[in-house]
């Protein structure tokens, strides 16, 4: 397996998924066809998990503003977390703007979601 | 062409920019919501304004997009005349606009949605996209199904008409004043 990087546009964020176990996310999300984007990082994500069972994973989102699918995409990305959160510490960080009050709502959304998830809302 | 006729109608309208006719493309809805961004920029608009107008704009564009490739993939003819704009009221509130061309058996897909959210208070539509996001229920391949309830949550109402261009095809307009 290797990083995998891939550069922001002007409507997908900057990715980054780290053999350490830190995942980045950062900027906005409205691709134009959402679950097809993202297919990659989903798949590098499941493989991942597979092979390393025990490691810390650290997930940073900051994201701007996004289209309603990558809101559910992002539900299904916390769902991929849960499902491998047994058995390692794990620490999802939802970055925003302390004015972005939307931001804000959808990261408590999520935490209520996914109650044993540890996601923190972190204020810039 | 009185092109003054047409700015003189804007600016009336207080409408910040409108496109109307052709495709519309993702580089196209990148570029407007750039533009966006910049008057937002411009009008010292509060974070949470300017992204619930991003947002909106970008449902409804992104609707009107997928739909007219929906209907080109089918080799169905399509008129792709469909309009979308941002404008002000006299309020000073910002406002999307959009109106594209919908078949019929479209209209009763949509209607009894719109029905629910105009009949919800904000707390509900919020329970209600959160559910149907958890479930999938109305998930198909470009998208979750929810882009209505994401535009009501960040709007302060929202109005739609249906308008017969014949026996098959409507009009249908669509208005968020946003949050």
């Amino acid at each position: 397996m290797e990083k995998l990087f891939i550069e922001a546009t002007q409507y997908t964020p900057e990715i980054s998924l780290d053999l350490n176990g830190t995942i980045s996310m950062v900027g906005k999300s409205y691709p134009e066809n959402t679950f097809e984007f993202y297919k990659p990082i989903m798949s590098w994500l499941e493989e991942y998990f597979e092979k390393n069972k025990s490691n810390t994973i650290t997930v940073n989102l900051e994201i701007i503003y996004f289209n309603s699918s990558s809101s559910k995409l992002f539900f299904d990305l916390f769902d991929m977390l849960d499902e491998n959160r047994t058995g390692r510490e794990m620490n999802v960080n939802w970055i925003y703007d302390e004015e972005n009050e939307s931001a804000e709502e959808a990261g408590e959304d999520f935490i209520e979601d996914f109650e044993d998830l540890n996601i923190n809302l972190v204020k810039k | 062409m009185n092109v003054k006729k047409l700015e003189n109608i804007l600016k009336e309208d207080g409408i910040v920019f409108l496109t109307y006719g052709g495709f519309l493309t993702q580089s196209l809805i990148a570029g407007m919501t750039e533009a966006l961004e910049k008057e937002s920029e411009d009008q010292n608009l509060g974070l949470s304004e300017a992204n619930n107008l991003f947002t909106i704009f970008i449902e409804l564009s992104q609707n009107m997009m997928n739909y007219s490739k929906s209907k080109k993939e089918i080799n169905e003819s399509f008129d792709p005349k469909g309009l979308i704009m941002v404008g002000k009221t006299e309020n000073n509130e910002y406002y999307v606009f959009s109106q594209n061309i919908l078949d019929k058996s479209d209209q009763s897909k949509i209607v009894p949605k719109l029905e629910e959210i105009k009949g919800m208070q904000i707390d509900d539509i919020k329970k209600r996209y959160r559910e149907l996001r958890k479930s999938g229920k109305d998930s198909h391949g470009k998208g979750a199904g929810i882009g209505f309830y994401e535009i009501a949550k960040r709007c302060k109402n929202i109005e739609y008409s249906f308008e017969d261009i014949n026996d098959t095809k409507r009009y249908f307009q669509f208005r968020a004043v946003i949050k």
